[in-house]
Order: C-alpha cells, then structure tokens, then sequence
C-alpha cells in the first residue's frame, strides 16, 4: 500500500498564497516596532525626522531598521526607472546577469571536462579528486578578491574577471556532478552496450552523456548561485563601473539602506530566474524525465 | 470448544475512491480455529491482502462482523495479539539483525533480562544465529525474510498474519522457507494466516486453503488439505498433492472467466 | 560489477611500485634543486643563464614526478596519491615564480605564504576565532536547531508543508551577498550580524532536506509500529527519526561550507576590524597577497576540518546507510 508522492507543487498554490499573506501581514507591526525603537532613538537625541512621535516616524525613517512597504514601493520605482539607465538597478542586474551566464557556460565547459578526465582514468581520479572534494568544503570565495587583483594586474578588466571568477566558483561543483552522472549508468546497460560491440566513444556518447545530463543540472543549479554570488563579490572586489556589486559597495559604504533592500530584491530575483532558466532548460534537453524531477 | 482464532461475518470493505468505489471484500464469512495453518489465495486485486490488513486492525471494515480471539481487532492490536510479516521483509536498516528481533521486544517493554535470550533464541530458530551482528543489506533476500519471521515470532504471539512473505524470493528457496515455516508452525502450535498466490504453497503448508475471487473481492470456497504430516519433498510429488491442487485451481477458475494461475 | 573488474585489470598493469616512487623521489628532487638554483637572487635579477637551466630542471623534474605519481596512483587508494601531486604542484610553483621573479605582491610564492602564516599566526587566529567560532558556527547551530524545528512543524502541519515550505526551496537559490549588506546593517557591525547571515543560509537546505528524510519512512515501517501498537511519539522515534538521519547529515555537510562563506561574505560588508573576511578584503587592497594567502589556507584547513567532522559524526551515525555500502 505505497502511496505515490504526489508532487511538490501540486496544491500549493492556494496554502503558498496564505503563508505570504500571513507573513506580510506579521510584517508589517514588526517593521513599526523595530523602526519605532530606532527612530525614538533619534528622537531623543534631538533630531528634527518631520514628524512628531516615534511612530509616525517608523514608516518614513530615511535608514529604516525594515523599510515600510510604502518607502519600499518608492524607491523601488525610482531605483528601476529609466530601466536601461546606467544609475538603474534593471540595467546592473543585466549586467551581472550576463557575467553569471558567460560565468557559467566556461564552467560547464571546464567541469564537463574536467569530469571526462575523472571517469577517464583512474590514476587521474585518485591524484585530483581528493583535491577537488576539499576545494567544496574550502570557502572559494574568500578567493574572490585576490584573484581579482592578479587578473586586474595583468589587465584583463571589464566584465571578463568577473564571469572568470564566477566560472572558478561555479565549475568545481559541475565536475563533481557531471562525474557523477557519467559513472551513474547500470552496470547491465554498460553490459548491453558492451555485446553491442560499441566503441568506448560510442558507450560515451550513447550511453554516459546522456545518463550525466539531469546530474549536469542539478549540480548547474547549484553552481548557479554559487556563480552569481561569485560575480557580485568579484563587481565588489575590483573596479567596477556596473553591476549589483557595484551598487551594493556604493550604497554600502552610503549607508542607504532602502537602495540595499531594493538591490536585494533584484538579486534574489535575478537568482530565482537563473535557476529557473536552468529548470526550463533541463525540461527541453531531459524530457524523458519529466515529471520525474524535483 | 475454545474461541475460534479467527471469526468473520458477512464482512465488507469498501474504498471510497474519486473513480467511484472498490468493493475489496463483500460478504466474507470465515472461522479459523486455534492451531490451524490458513493460505488466503487468489489473483491481484481479490482482496486477501485487504483481509489481512483488516485482522491486523491497520485498517477498519466498513461492514460486519470480525473477532479475533473472541476481541476486536483493535482491542487485539492492543493487546500485541499477533505477528504480522509483510510482502518485503521490513527491516529497520540501521538496525542489526539482532536488533531488528529485538524491536518488538524493546517497544513492548518485556523484561529486559530476556531480550536478549529470546531474541537469540528467535534467530537459532530460523537458523541465523551467526548473523546477529549483520545489518539488514549484508543479508539475501531469503535470510532478510527469515529475519522479518524471528522478529514477528519474538512477542510469542498466538496468531500470525504473513503477507505473501514469500513472493519475492526464487522457486528454490522459497521451497527451502516453505519447510522451514512448517516445522516453526508445528513446533510452536500458532494459528497461521498466510496470504499468497502460488498454488503448490498453499496447498503443501496449509491445514485449509481459503480460495478468493476478485471484483468484488469475496470467498469463492474452501479446501480442505489432508495431507499427511510430516510433510517433504516425497509430499509435493504424491498423488493426493495433484488432486487438490487440481481442486484449488479449479475453484479460481470458476470464479473467472481467465486462468488465474498468472 | 563491470567497472570494477576493469578497474582491477589496470591496477595490475600499473608496474612496479618502488619504481613509481623511484620516479615520483627524482622528480621533486630535480623541482627543489630548480628552486634552490634560482633562491638567491632578487626578483628582477635572475641571470637568463640561471632561468633557462631552472626552467628545464622543471620541465624534466614535473615530468618524471607525473609519471611516478601515475605508476603509483594506479595501484594506491586514499589521500597519499593527492597529497603527493600537491607536494609536487607546490614546489613547481615555487620553483616557475622565482624563476620568472614574480613580485609577491602579485601571486606570492608558497614559502612566502607560509612565512606570512608564521609571523601574522597571532592576528590570524584572532580573526579565525572570530570568523569560525562567534560567526560560523554560532549561526551554524541556530540555523540547524530552527531548521529541524520548522522541517518538525512542517511535517506535523501538512498546510505549512505546502505553504511554506515551496519557498524554502526558492530562498535557497538567493545569493546571500545581496542579503548580507541589508542585514549588516539591520543588525550592526558586531559578530551576531554575521552569525544571522549564517544562520538564514544553513537554515533553508536543513529544512528542505530533514522534511523529505522524516516523510522518506518506509510505509511498511509505518505499519509494523501500528501492529505494535506503539505510542505516534514512539513510531517517530523509531523509525521517522532514523530515516531522516542520512538527509539531515546531507544538509549539515552543505551547511558546513555555506557557513564558513557566509561568514566571509558577510565580514565584506563591514566589521569591527576583525574577521578572516575583513582580512582578505583589506589586505588584498594593499597587494598584501601573502597574508591573503595565509588567511585562505586557514580558512581552507577550518573548511576542511568542520567538513570532517560531520562527516565522522555521519559515519558514526548512519554506518548502516546505503550511500556507506560501497567498498570505496
């Protein structure tokens, strides 16, 4: 009496729509109690905020504790319009966007063969793969900013060090699972390929790529964010004239935190578009498995 | 006469499903008597599986009347009344085997002096007590399945529910378990309710073999197997052994227009 | 079982061992004597004569190294085969980066950074304490204890299961350095903001992965506690816990290293001047690449060594699970 999972989605929309109402609606007394404290803070310290008592004032804080949704609607509208202004923050997520995909394309291109090489020869395996494990549980990220200085010195600028340091970030969890993938073939399909009289390139191309693909996307997945996260430290970390990093390190170091909440609104957008993208692909190059996957 | 194990009356089940609703059970009348060894057979879909599930009290009939020693089945689950073994051998994999024989031991807090002799002696039983320390994926199929009948034996209860216990394994080892169960049976004296759908299984372990037709699910008849103890190889080859295995065939024929020897 | 039959067949064309590290002990041999052919001489004043023979002692010695390694990884398992390519990697840097008198303040030589390590030990490990113990894994075990608390009301509540919990998967593909600037500056400049931005990373897959482990029970499991008559606390216990250990210890492993860079992240959006993070950011600003260095590899080894240990705890926990059964 096994009962088929139904899946994830199926019937969630109408209970996803409550939570988020709930949580908007939790929201909102939080934001008027945190930024009340803040602002009767600067109340007291004889600051002239335009308003009269710390509650009145918590929705209109210039550095809300949490932006009020109505300052929050604003800056947004201001912040995305003109979209394709250089100031604008729809025209910075393109930027970036771009970055994590030229980002990601040179990391499957390394991680695939990288990961050919694994599968490839034992000896190979044994010398790099300890390696590559340990360099997922090691932050790479800290090695973000160095390598944007060494890349910067030999002058290579732009966008280019940034797609490379998301493709270094991105390419270690690709290799690991497309090796995966290659290696996840039955031994009898091997066995059916092998009376076949099919040549290893052949066993390769019919038999281990295509068994490699859904391990392909699930690990691009992950290495989706990772390389997004890896362009916006690298847009942090050198001389940027675009990009989220670039408006998160300006509007850091200005404190401007209703221009932080608006730019984070757009990276976690821009992040759940990527992997998106990539579940959309996954469907078109894998339909043998829909339904199947996550 | 002592209560009968088993005792059931004109009872129904039904499942209330979108696609309308399954008769699983209609109109089953049945009484097993204390120490009798009882195959349910029959096709998919005939409801024996669901009879056992209802004895077992893991779910509720939805018409007449059923007893088991003379109690509900809910008042018998509480109880710890039987021992039930499934279709795959359930066993708790990050458990030994010794540990898995001494689940039921441990959650129905018997004293804790004797777990451990009686767990052993269950695995002496099935004749795996060089394997206690193994976990689960160390075993055969066959040895996981002897595990999962130690564990439904170690509480000593009076009656055994077995679902097809044996339906996964190959012809050879499954002639091997048959034997094996039928000694457990004789040595130990519990009632048996034993579902399955080969026909030679049937008729060599049981004292009745209760035949079951689907759609709806109901009772077609039942044979009684007078065959005598103890029974072996020399047993399956006598004549007696074909003609009522002819009589179970028969009687699954005739509640079906298909051969339901499949 | 095919690929392993073709995995023994190679191991045993592999040769002989002692000639493999005969091979590997020649090969370093000539990369150090490279090394120590280009030692003393300043950055921009390494005779052409000098570089040239260095070049080829480490052309020659990377060579003969690489065909000792392979004669010996083929017959040798574990971390020795990788930690011998590492030995040979490190001094063939060293060796290429004095031959061609790359300033340190562009890509430092590996001794350079282990001196750095030695001589900045004090501070180091100040902002490793800072960035590990107060930030990692402070906001590590929050995020862990409130994931297993939602993953339990989650399960317990079908409605959040799928009201809430669709969102967890999609907070989860969220960079956290776009959240970091925002919650450095809700939370202050102090370690507890950093610990929050660890705690929210770790937090997602732990409640992702412990509900999909509680719901992975075996139903005949289910229904072997019902034929106990056992307590819904007791079936739990017994069979829903252990079941969800092998995905809980899946997410504890992912969190580990997400810790550790939310962590760092979170330190580059502002500290109190302490902080591995903090470290890397300044010093690479000054071109102070060798405390940079330094301060990767003490993040790599605490990286290295949390992964470790959840891993030994997993181990220990779930020996009997099915991703332990493979002889490798």
């Amino acid at each position: 009496m096994i009962k088929a999972r139904r899946p994830v989605m199926a019937g969630s929309v109408g209970p996803m729509i409550i939570v988020a109402v709930i949580a908007l609606a939790l929201y909102w007394p939080l934001m008027l109690w945190v930024n009340a404290g803040a602002a009767q803070r600067s109340l007291n310290s004889g600051a002239d905020l335009g308003c009269a008592t710390a509650i009145a004032c918590a929705t209109q804080l210039r550095n809300p504790v949490l932006p009020a949704p109505a300052q929050l609607g604003s800056s947004l509208r201001t912040m995305s319009l003109p979209p394709m202004a250089p100031t604008s923050v729809p025209y910075n997520t393109l930027v970036t966007a771009g970055e994590t995909i030229v980002g990601l394309l040179i990391a499957s291109v390394l991680g695939i063969g990288l990961a050919v090489g694994l599968v490839g020869s034992r000896a190979f395996e044994r010398v790099t793969l300890p390696w590559l494990i340990a360099s997922q549980t090691v932050p790479v990220i800290a090695l973000a900013p160095m390598l944007a200085v060494v890349l910067g010195q030999y002058g290579v600028q732009g966008w280019l060090p940034k797609a490379l340091i998301a493709a270094y970030i991105a390419f270690f969890p690709v290799a690991v699972g497309v090796a995966a993938g290659l290696r996840s073939p039955d031994p009898m399909q091997e066995d059916l390929l092998i009376t076949y009289r099919a040549s290893g390139w052949q066993t390769f191309w019919k038999l281990r790529l295509p068994a490699s693909l859904p391990f392909l996307f699930t690990s691009l997945k992950v290495a989706a964010t990772a390389a997004l996260i890896g362009s916006i430290v690298a847009e942090i970390s050198t001389i940027s004239f675009s990009g989220l990093g670039k408006m998160l390190a300006e509007n850091s170091r200005a404190s401007d935190t209703l221009a932080l909440w608006v730019i984070m609104l757009y990276g976690a957008g821009l992040g759940i578009a990527l992997v998106a993208v990539l579940g959309l692909i996954e469907r078109l190059v894998t339909p043998w498995r829909a339904g199947q996957s996550r | 006469m002592a209560q009968p194990a088993v005792h059931l009356k004109d009872l129904n089940m039904v499942f209330r499903g979108a696609q309308g609703d399954t008769v699983a059970l209609q109109d089953a009348n049945l009484d097993i008597q204390q120490g009798e060894f009882i195959s349910l057979i029959g096709p998919s879909g005939c409801g024996k599986t669901t009879l056992l599930r209802l004895m077992a009290d893991l779910i509720t009939p939805t018409g007449g009347e059923l007893l088991i020693g003379g109690k509900s089945p809910a008042q018998a689950r509480q109880e710890r009344a039987y021992g039930y073994v499934f279709q795959s051998p359930a066993l708790l994999e990050w458990r030994t085997v010794l540990n898995n024989v001494l689940l039921p031991l441990d959650v129905m807090n018997t004293p804790k002096a004797t777990r451990q002799a009686r767990a052993h002696e269950m695995l002496k039983l099935v004749g795996l007590e060089g394997f206690a320390g193994r976990y689960p994926w160390q075993l055969s199929g066959g040895m996981q399945q002897r595990v999962s009948i130690a564990r439904a034996l170690a509480f000593d209860p009076s009656l055994l529910l077995m679902d097809e216990p044996f339906g996964a394994l190959d012809e050879i080892t499954r002639e091997h378990l048959n034997g094996e169960l039928l000694r457990l049976w004789q040595e130990t004296g519990k009632t048996v309710v034993f579902v399955t759908h080969g026909i030679s299984e049937a008729v060599f372990l049981s004292t009745r073999v209760v035949v079951m037709t689907s759609r709806p699910g109901k009772i077609e008849g039942v044979v009684d197997i007078d065959l005598p103890y103890p029974r072996n190889v020399e047993t399956r080859e006598s004549p007696r052994f074909f003609e009522l295995a002819t009589k179970v065939r028969e009687l699954l024929r005739q509640g079906h227009g298909f051969d339901a020897d499949d | 079982m095919a690929s392993r039959t073709v995995a023994l067949d190679r191991g045993r064309s592999g040769g002989l061992p002692g000639l493999g590290w005969l091979a590997f002990a020649l090969g370093a041999g000539l990369l150090l004597a490279a090394v120590w052919n280009v030692w003393s001489f300043p950055l921009d004043g390494v005779p052409p004569a000098c570089k040239a023979l260095s070049l080829g002692l480490i052309v020659l010695g990377l060579g003969t190294g690489i065909y000792g390694l392979a004669a010996l990884a083929r017959r040798m398992t574990g971390v020795i085969p990788a930690l011998l390519a590492a030995v040979l990697a490190l001094i063939t840097v060293e060796g290429l980066l004095r031959a061609y008198g790359v300033p340190p303040g562009l890509i430092p030589t590996p001794t350079r950074v282990v001196t750095a390590l030695y001589n900045s030990r004090t501070v180091l490990l100040g902002d490793a304490r800072v960035t590990f113990v107060q930030e990692a894994l402070l906001g590590y075990i929050a995020g862990v204890a409130a994931g297993i608390l939602v993953a339990l009301a989650a399960v317990r509540f079908p409605f959040l299961e799928r009201g809430a919990l669709p969102y967890a998967g999609l907070f989860a593909s969220i960079p956290i350095v776009a959240l970091a600037p925002v919650i450095v500056k809700a939370f202050g400049l102090e370690w507890p903001s950093k610990a929050i931005i660890v705690g929210i990373t770790v937090f997602f897959p732990v409640v992702v992965n412990v509900v999909r482990g509680l719901q992975s029970a075996n139903p005949l499991l289910l229904d072997l506690m019902q034929t106990y008559a056992v307590t819904p606390a007791a079936s739990f216990r017994l069979v829903r816990v252990p079941s969800a250990l092998p995905f809980l210890f899946n997410a504890l492993k992912i969190g580990s290293t997400l810790a550790l860079i939310g962590a760092i992240v979170g330190e580059f959006f502002g500290t109190t001047g302490q902080g591995l993070g903090f470290r890397i950011q300044i010093e690479a600003g000054r071109f102070n690449l060798d405390i940079v260095w330094a301060a990767i590899v003490i993040a790599s080894v605490l990286g290295i060594a949390f992964y470790g240990v959840i891993s030994w705890l997993e181990a220990r926990f779930t020996g009997w699970h099915a991703s332990r059964r493979q002889p490798r």
